[in-house]
């Protein structure tokens, strides 16, 4: 059977231990991640013919890694590099939402959207072009309502079709953000180290932001002198 | 008028022109949407304590330090 | 062209910017819809008013642990039934003295001492999962904030408090909604000084007792005494210990729409984080009823007062003298670190009651053996407030923290703190003649 790797997040009270839950039947192993007092949830799901292996990851505003949850998420999508990342999105506050999977988006990470509390959003009169949405952000999106199971058959679908196809998605920015990205990533690529393991893209927004993290990887593969004039 | 957003009075939308703090707490404010030009509303407020605000759609409770570093323009109705 | 030249001197706000400028775009194009007044706002109008929201935040709690308690206890009490008679079964069928008492007292005592837990700890979890699935909890921090931070303490750090009332062990697990480490660990620290429920059957023997009319009196100053100290403690160390004394952590916290929490999300919640506190704390407290039960049954046919655990409370007797109490204060107070609740059944079994005593004939006992006098009983009452937290929320403590130092603080605090307000208490005391 084959075996994928799906890792959940989304921002705190989006939904996101509810659809855990009922992707993986409500057994979970819960544990701490190591070396940390954050607890960490996996569990399984089976799925025309594909075994899910599922994480929970802690519920994160952004990426930038300022808290330890934001470390700990960050840190396992760029390391772990699961199939598919499924971004629980709450469709009733969707502007704030957004932020994180644009920056999921720039990790390259493989997306599905899960657009939950459609029903709220119904409520409050909302409109909400899912289609549209998708083909913006380039990535499958599927509306749920977790706590009646609603989309959770299509999630699965969407999940293992992803799983299959692999990370395509691309957002841009403005031209002049793109073609600085573009002159960082030209330095970055040629350390061949680090391609292979790190996103480019992202490396290099993460330069252009001054994310200290990343900035200490830089000075260790000693490209500091390259950047330092693009930096600026 | 200029002010910080503790001073900011309820019911009123304001816009936020400039954020002071540390790089931590400037990063955190932005992308809660704590913008220059942002519409920001204040829901609850008073003379000591936290303040509810409403920014981007949701609502964020701010303490008092915090209320303090966020300058806003606030029209006069 | 260089970062600095195309996004200023802040890149990190510029490329938040950037991203809301994007998201602004995508949303004008497949988003309609205006943020309506709604149910949220008018329910916040009275939740977080001025006046208002802290009488309607401790009138709903106090429901919370009246329901818990009240409906709790009978299920508790058939349990502890249900154990005994088990044992009483057991041992008729066994054979051998030695196991037929390991097996009734050690094994269906031990797992009847962690399985009469079940009931309030699953009814205040779920009180607490109902509290943060309609949205609640975070008003009630948003609420209660400036009224703690004069004391070191934020309005996170609420719920865990309030919590320990109940049960120290809920209490230490909830402080996971404190973002800070450090606030956290704050809160962890002081809240064992929180009195919790075993504790009250402790104070409500000794005072009625000793204090005679001034019995209720006496246990409510025990649990006034233990918010001051609370509040005192986290004020002390914020001020003294260097890696509390940081800069606070800004206070930035999301109020969720208020939503009618789903039976199975709130049951989910609440089995979650039921099992985890017995499995953790449970196991601690089987095994801690089992040591306890060794040390007091051997040497094998000795009465009370002679075994293992007698020899280890005269050898503490001289310690505990100037607070006034004798070898029995202390033995009981040593199996009040394994679990609180043990300690009136030991005073029980030292005046031959055994454990099923009625109240009434152990606090005669006490009066006629002249063990307390109303002064030292209201030291030990005070000492059991503070001394330690029992060994399941150590072990609790341990697992949130992380850390042997913080938890080995946790207790070395806790155990001079007792002291010394004990010795204060009989001090002052015996100056004022109550003695």
């Amino acid at each position: 059977m084959k075996e994928i790797e799906v890792a959940l997040i989304g921002n705190p009270n989006v939904g996101k231990s509810l659809i855990f839950n009922n992707l993986t039947g409500g057994r979970a192993h819960v544990g701490n991640w190591p070396g940390k007092t954050v607890e960490k949830k996996e569990g399984r799901c089976i799925h025309k013919g594909v075994m899910m292996r599922i994480i929970d990851l802690p519920g994160v505003y952004s990426l930038t890694a300022a808290s330890i949850d934001e470390l700990i998420a960050r840190n396992y999508i760029v390391e772990e590099r699961p199939d598919v990342v499924v971004d629980i999105v709450d469709a009733s506050n969707l502007e704030r939402n957004l932020y994180l999977t644009l920056q999921l988006l720039e990790l390259e990470a493989n997306l599905v959207v899960a657009l939950n509390k459609s029903d709220i959003a119904e409520g409050l009169r909302y409109e909400i072009d899912v289609k549209g949405l998708s083909e913006l952000l380039g990535v499958p999106v599927v509306p749920t309502i977790a706590t009646v199971k609603v989309g959770m058959e299509e999630l699965k679908d969407a999940i293992v079709e992803a799983s299959k196809r692999g990370v395509k998605a691309r957002v841009r920015y403005r031209e002049d953000i793109e073609e600085l990205i573009e002159g960082i990533g030209d330095i970055l690529r040629r350390d061949e180290g680090l391609i292979k393991k790190y996103p480019i893209r992202w490396l290099a927004i993460k330069i252009i932001e001054g994310d200290e993290e990343v900035m200490r990887l830089i000075e260790e593969r000693g490209l500091m002198g390259e950047l330092r004039e693009v930096i600026g | 008028m200029r002010m910080p957003l503790g001073l900011a009075p309820e019911d009123r939308m304001v816009r936020v022109v400039e954020v002071r703090g540390g790089r931590g707490l400037i990063r955190r404010l932005s992308e809660l949407g704590f913008l220059k030009g942002e519409w920001v509303r204040v829901l609850k407020s008073g003379p000591s304590g936290p303040a509810l605000v409403e920014v981007k759609g949701s609502r964020i409770a701010l303490g008092r330090g915090v209320l303090m570093r966020i300058i806003v323009e606030c029209v006069p109705p | 062209m260089s970062v600095r030249e195309v996004l200023g001197e802040e890149p990190e706000v510029a490329m938040a910017e950037e991203r809301y400028r994007v998201i602004g775009e995508i949303l004008s194009r497949v988003f309609r819809g205006a943020r309506p007044l709604t149910l949220s706002d008018l329910l916040d109008k009275a939740f977080l008013n001025r006046g208002l929201g802290i009488p309607i935040f401790l009138t709903l709690w106090w429901a919370l642990f009246r329901f818990t308690f009240d409906v709790s206890a009978p299920l508790s009490d058939l349990i502890d039934v249900f154990f005994s008679r088990l044992g009483e079964f057991a041992s008729s069928i066994i054979g051998n003295e030695w196991w037929s008492a390991f097996v009734s007292d050690a094994i269906c005592g031990g797992l009847g001492g962690v399985l009469v837990f079940i009931p309030p700890i699953f009814f205040l979890f779920l009180g607490l999962a109902l509290l943060e699935d309609s949205g609640y909890l975070a008003r009630a921090a948003f609420v209660v904030d400036k009224i703690l931070r004069p004391f070191g303490l934020q309005g996170r750090a609420f719920i865990p408090l309030l919590l320990g009332f109940g049960c120290n062990i809920p209490g230490v697990m909830a402080t996971r909604t404190i973002p800070s480490e450090r606030d956290r660990i704050l809160t962890i620290c002081v809240n064992p000084l929180i009195t919790c429920s075993a504790r009250l059957p402790v104070y409500v023997l000794i005072a009625g007792a000793v204090l005679g009319a001034y019995a209720s009196m006496g246990v409510f100053t025990m649990y006034l005494l233990s918010i001051v100290l609370a509040l005192l403690m986290a004020l002390i160390f914020k001020a003294l210990i260097p890696y509390f004394r940081g800069r606070r952590a800004p206070f930035i916290l999301e109020l969720p729409d208020y939503a009618r929490p789903t039976l199975r999300s709130t049951l989910t919640h609440m089995y979650e984080r039921g099992i985890l506190f017995l499995k953790k704390a449970g196991t601690i407290i089987f095994l801690g009823i089992i040591v306890v039960w060794l040390l007091s049954s051997h040497p094998w046919g000795a009465p009370l007062d002679q075994s293992y655990i007698a020899t280890l409370g005269r050898w503490l007797e001289p310690l505990f003298r100037p607070l006034g109490f004798d070898w029995r204060g202390a033995v009981a107070l040593f199996f009040g670190f394994i679990a609180k609740e043990i300690v009136v059944g030991t005073f029980a079994v030292f005046f031959g009651l055994g454990e099923e005593a009625e109240i009434e004939e152990v606090q005669r006992s006490i009066v006629e053996l002249g063990v307390f006098t109303p002064l030292t009983g209201f030291a030990f009452m005070a000492f059991t407030l503070i001394y330690i937290p029992c060994l399941a929320t150590i072990g609790i403590i341990y697992r949130e923290t992380n850390s042997v130092k913080w938890t080995l603080f946790t207790v070395i605090y806790g155990l001079i703190l007792a002291y010394l307000i004990a010795l204060l208490i009989v001090v002052i005391g015996g100056l004022m003649g109550l003695g």
